[in-house]
């Protein structure tokens, strides 16, 4: 911590805070070709919009999303990692998004698991991480997504 | 084990926390909410407040202008006319729209005259211009920043420095971009930048406010003397920071321990407040602005209030190529830097300062 005319610094830049990396991300269930889910995929990326995926037809509420969630950490990395603690800080079910947190260390797995996950209950689906930051701060904003006509 | 230990790893950042009082000489608050320049959200809290007063109202709704320029070519950044209009004349400042910094080439015009190049390699060496290696381009070099200082070359518009760079813009690499623009004007004249860019698809805009008030919100308790807070009897600096995100991102406050979902809650010790006041403004924010905003907040506690603390919140473009000052900026998983004052009644102040792992250490 600083006082004024201090000189000492708050954290390390080496040094994880732990508990601190949060993700917010979206998911929805795409069409069955894959062809055309990762064209709905790109298209999503560019613009970002509340109808992003229209034949989603699967609803989750937030107990069933951290199911997937932690077995898509499971299938990848195995029990122990599955046992993270992951907490899901927000929800939103009409528009399947949610604001996710996990330790630093878990980031990387939680993401990865994310990236390869590839289906929920026979129906394929894709997860589109928006942003990641370790401050959750960060995350109630997006510059990137200041759209002007 | 290399790969096990990649597993665990996480891009660094770094939270900068200090204190001060505004009444302290050596106070730098001024001076860091000036050079913040591109700043995309600002927002404040206040607790036991329901309505905001008047001042204050309008303080938030005459946040803008900010302008949007298509497609306009970067020679036109570098005209005389351009600076002796716009930027001899107060604080012009520009930005890219809808450029990726960590992929794309983007432009910021910085208040002091100074033009910042952030280009790819091929653009770099296409435009034939003098600059250096990003300062996060890793082994392979795939950045290149280029600084030219508009005031020193209109001192001498004959010299080969400004001959060479108008013929890059206008004949070697004529770039082209949809530019952010914002004038804060220090002088008398009102030339506009609508009746100046009018050949150009210009458009005014006012940044977005949204007003809200939260009823029965858990707030940390905190002392402005103990920035890593007191066992059983404040919070600390780390813990507010996080839990002013949740509020603004409409996190739950109150889940226990071994719930399912979530188990995050307030930090402790806190109190409930019967209501707070909430307000962000997103756009293109001139640090002036904000300036005006903290000088208001700086006074909220001249007359007696309910409420502790009020705190002050500014996010900078993750897509701007400095952060504070001339410091370069870089998106690596993320491209935050932003900053908060914890403004106490005693006028006493924390400033907690948060960048990203492609960013230098705040000032």
């Amino acid at each position: 911590m600083r006082g004024a005319g201090g000189a000492a610094w708050a954290a390390s830049p080496f040094q994880p805070r732990a508990l601190r990396a949060s993700v917010r991300c979206r998911a929805g269930s795409g069409l069955q070709r894959r062809g055309r889910l990762w064209n709905r995929v790109l298209s999503a990326l560019r613009a970002p919009g509340a109808r992003e995926f229209q034949d989603c037809g699967v609803g989750l509420n937030a107990a069933q999303f951290k199911q997937l969630l932690i077995s898509a950490v499971k299938d990848l990395f195995g029990e122990v990692d599955a046992a993270l603690p992951l907490d899901i800080l927000t929800y939103e079910e009409k528009t399947l998004s949610a604001i996710l947190r996990i330790c630093s260390s878990g980031l990387v797995k939680l993401w990865s698991s994310l990236t390869l996950l590839g289906s929920y209950k026979g129906k394929k689906c894709a997860f589109r991480v928006i942003q990641v930051s370790p401050f959750l701060l960060a995350l109630s904003g997006n510059s990137r997504e200041l759209v002007l006509d | 084990m290399a790969t096990l230990r990649r597993l665990r790893e996480a891009p660094r950042h770094l939270l900068v926390c200090e204190k001060s009082n505004f009444g302290n000489h050596k106070s730098r608050h001024w001076h860091l909410v000036q050079t913040h320049y591109y700043n995309y959200r600002v927002s404040f809290l206040i607790p036991e407040c329901g309505i905001l007063s008047e001042e204050l109202k309008n303080l938030v709704m005459q946040t803008g202008p900010y302008y949007f320029v298509k497609n306009l070519p970067l020679y036109e950044l570098i005209t005389p006319e351009f600076i002796s209009t716009f930027i001899k004349k107060g604080s012009c400042y520009a930005l890219t729209y809808n450029t990726n910094i960590d992929e794309d080439n983007t432009v910021a015009l910085l208040p002091n005259g100074k033009l910042i190049l952030s280009l790819d390699k091929d653009t770099y060496e296409e435009t034939g211009l003098q600059g250096h290696p990003s300062q996060f381009s890793g082994r392979k070099i795939m950045k290149f920043i280029v600084s030219i200082d508009l005031m020193e070359l209109s001192l001498n518009l004959d010299s080969k420095k400004y001959e060479r760079i108008s013929w890059s813009f206008k004949e070697k690499k004529p770039l082209k971009f949809d530019f952010l623009l914002a004038w804060h004007n220090t002088g008398s004249e009102e030339s506009t930048m609508m009746s100046y860019f009018s050949k150009y698809q210009i458009q005014e805009h006012q940044p977005k406010v949204a007003l809200s008030t939260v009823r029965d919100l858990q707030c940390p308790v905190l002392q402005s003397s103990e920035l890593e807070g007191a066992p059983e009897v404040s919070c600390q600096a780390l813990e507010l920071f996080d839990w002013l995100g949740a509020v603004f991102s409409n996190v739950s406050l109150n889940n226990e321990p071994n719930n399912f979902i979530s188990t995050y809650c307030c930090p402790q010790p806190s109190t409930v407040v019967a209501k707070a006041y909430l307000c962000t403004i997103t756009g293109f924010i001139l640090p002036e602005k904000i300036c005006l905003l903290l000088e208001h907040l700086c006074h909220y506690f001249d007359e007696l209030k309910l409420a502790p603390w009020v705190t002050l919140s500014v996010q900078g473009f993750a897509d701007s190529p400095v952060s504070w000052g001339k410091n370069e900026h870089g998106f690596w998983k993320g491209g935050e830097h932003l900053y908060n004052f914890v403004i106490f009644n005693n006028q006493d102040y924390w400033l907690q300062m948060a960048v990203g792992a492609n960013d230098h250490c705040p000032p």
